[in-house]
């Protein structure tokens, strides 16, 4: 799985320019279950079983993840672009960016030309530009279109017990729901691969209407705050310690006997200790009559940016949870 | 080698205090070509003999910004500091090499997105962790001390644009090597020492040592200046493609600037002049005025973020010093003037 994810992570798929991320999951899951793709990209995928369930699951992951859209060219050739999802501006400031084979910079003023003042505040989004080398607007008009999106730069690590990558929100849960679908096959059940979470949970409503779930499984990353200067109270959740499962976020109040049931699977989890963030859950419990979720999420630190950090073991017991609860919910034991 | 393979391979090294992965990589290039000398520190010197015993002096420094370890936390993060500027704004998420007892990545914390608050102010970088994820292993692996370095490989963008890391002050370093090549089989009319010198993201420290060593009559000393970019007053900085830019200020030698520029001149070598208050801020600063005097000046290469991972510059204003750089030394220099 890991070999699986290393791939996912190296394809570039900035929301709503997803297709190279559809691509290879399709090539993944091919031959496995019956799979359709829908008017915004969604995969929607439909898994024949040894047995046919009593109850409609739908297990989710996002194919996008944030990133930046062109937006001007200057007449030096300087790119302007908006950030697409939630990005600080700190991990945008000097860094290499992609747009499609095109590489860029994100360039700025240098450290000995700002005063002090300057030096400790943050630049605004509107004061950056990428780089690409062209001098003027023709030039780089050859290379980039205006509405074409970019990637910040991050190669896939893995360093003991830790991946370090960009992307691992959501290809963590893109991993984990393409073995699902190569290798759980006790009940039927239906799968999406929804297009563009990062800008508001886009994809996975149309997902949801079309499968019309009764219930549904959203595998994520989630922010890990276990770190250097964060009190615990507000860390959220811990590397190491198993998927967290959310009780409620922004977006969502989740089933609380799905929530239950997982932490007391006997598999290595925690509780998502915030009310913070949301995730396709959103979408997809408000869909038609509603929908009973829950969602089982890889804590990464550093989450939306080039260089999260999340860790295996994490990675394969959140796998192991989504076997558990979609069993569980298929076979009745569960709900 | 070409200009840029010699710029990409010395880019991808690293060299600051005892990290001499640079410094070996220039040496074993230079000695190819000329008589070379390692030390002390990272220093580099190549010398080829010329018909007199005078002695022009080309320095260009090989060290380059770092961080170091100052502390470890039972949980795998690090603190540092600052060896050399850097820009602790855009420290949050970046990815960089913690050179212990293994070579580690590691990445600086970022505020997660619950907790970050619009008036962050970034004050201190020891306010800034480093996670290496190790958690309580850290503390085998990281020694007090350790150089922490950026890590990002060198890479083209458009035309003969590129970017990386630690061209500061690579991009000149690659020039004298450059240099060397062209000149190792020509007649020469006086000696030249390459020096590449140690220390001066420290405050100049390593040429000047150096200097006194090599006793020169004259110099030039290489090394890269502000890029244009957004934002950036034209007064403040250097075209990108326009050439190398010729130093001139109270500081430096009048007769080296003005020979510079005939000879770019005459030999249609495109170059800018970076006219200067007084102190470049370069190790001209410290050789000019080592023993009795150097007369002493700078020839730049413009750099878009110096400081930083993604360093960017044109190619052309590389080649463009190298054949400023042998025009001047065939010429003579500023020996009969």
């Amino acid at each position: 799985m890991l070999e699986l994810l290393e791939k996912l992570c190296g394809i570039d798929g900035v929301s709503g320019n997803e297709e190279n991320v559809r691509n290879f999951i399709i090539s993944q899951i091919d031959g496995f279950c019956e799979w359709k793709t829908d008017a915004l990209g969604n995969i929607i995928v439909f898994k024949k079983g040894k047995k046919h369930p009593s109850k409609k699951v739908m297990v989710d992951a996002h194919t996008d993840e944030v990133g930046l859209v062109i937006t001007n060219i200057t007449t030096d050739g300087f790119l302007k672009f908006k950030v697409v999802g939630g990005i600080d501006i700190s991990a945008l400031m000097f860094r290499s960016v992609k747009i499609g084979s095109v590489n860029g910079v994100i360039c700025g003023k240098p450290i000995h030309l700002l005063d002090k003042k300057e030096s400790e505040k943050l630049p605004s989004e509107d004061s950056l530009y990428i780089d690409i080398g062209a001098e003027n607007t023709e030039q780089a008009e050859k290379y980039v279109r205006i509405g074409d999106t970019a990637v910040i730069c991050g190669g896939f690590e893995a360093n003991g017990d830790k991946i370090i990558s960009k992307a691992l929100d959501d290809r963590l849960g893109c991993a984990i729901l393409i073995k699902l679908i190569k290798s759980y096959d006790e009940y039927d059940f239906y799968a999406s691969f929804s297009v563009q979470e990062e800008l508001g949970l886009r994809g996975a409503k149309t997902a949801a209407f079309a499968i019309n779930p009764e219930c549904a499984i959203v595998l994520e990353g989630t922010t890990a705050a276990d770190i250097a200067g964060v009190n615990e109270t507000d860390s959220v959740c811990s590397l190491g310690k198993g998927p967290a499962v959310s009780f409620m976020d922004r977006a969502t109040v989740y089933d609380r006997d799905f929530y239950r049931k997982a932490l007391d699977s006997g598999i290595l989890c925690q509780p998502k200790r915030a009310v913070a963030g949301g995730n396709n859950s959103g979408a997809i419990h408000l869909s038609r009559e509603g929908v009973r979720t829950i969602a089982v999420s890889v804590p990464c630190r550093y989450i939306h940016t080039a260089s999260s950090i999340a860790d295996i073991n994490d990675f394969e017991n959140a796998y192991k949870l989504a076997v558990y609860m979609l069993n569980g919910i298929l076979s009745g034991e569960i709900g | 080698m070409s200009i840029k393979d010699t710029l990409f391979a010395l880019s991808g090294l690293d060299s600051a205090g005892n990290l001499t992965e640079a410094a070996d990589k220039a040496y074993s290039m230079l000695k190819e070509y000329v008589k070379t000398e390692k030390g002390p520190n990272l220093t580099v010197t190549g010398f080829l003999k010329g018909q007199t015993d005078y002695t022009l002096m080309i320095d260009a420094h090989i060290d380059q910004i770092a961080m170091v370890v100052t502390g470890i936390d039972d949980n795998g993060f690090l603190t540092v500091a600052k060896s050399g500027g850097i820009d602790i704004r855009s420290l949050p998420s970046r990815r960089v090499t913690v050179h212990a007892k293994e070579k580690i990545t590691a990445v600086f914390c970022a505020t997660p997105p619950h907790l970050s608050s619009k008036e962050c102010e970034y004050k201190d970088i020891a306010d800034i962790k480093l996670d290496t994820g190790l958690g309580k292993k850290a503390k085998d692996i990281v020694s007090l001390g350790d150089y922490v370095t950026f890590s990002e490989a060198p890479k083209e963008l458009l035309g003969n644009r590129v970017s990386g890391r630690s061209f500061d002050n690579r991009a000149c370093v690659a020039c004298v090597i450059e240099t060397v090549k062209r000149l190792s089989d020509k007649e020469l009319p006086f000696n030249v020492a390459f020096v590449l010198s140690d220390g001066e993201e420290l405050g100049l420290r390593g040429t000047r040592t150096a200097t006194f060593k090599i006793n020169p009559k004259e110099a030039i000393v290489l090394d890269v200046s502000f890029g244009d970019g957004i934002d950036i007053p034209d007064t403040d900085c250097g075209k990108l493609g326009l050439g190398g830019m010729i130093g001139v200020s109270p500081a430096l030698d009048r007769k080296i600037s003005d020979k510079l520029i005939f000879l770019a001149k005459e030999n249609k070598i495109p170059y800018q002049i970076e006219a200067m208050g007084a102190k470049s801020g370069t190790n001209a600063d410290m050789i000019s005025v080592s023993r009795e005097g150097v007369r002493t000046c700078t020839l730049s290469i413009p750099l878009r973020n110096m400081h930083t991972d993604v360093e960017t510059l044109d190619l052309n204003d590389l080649e463009n010093v190298c054949r400023l750089l042998c025009e001047y030394v065939l010429s003579g220099g500023v020996m009969n003037a």
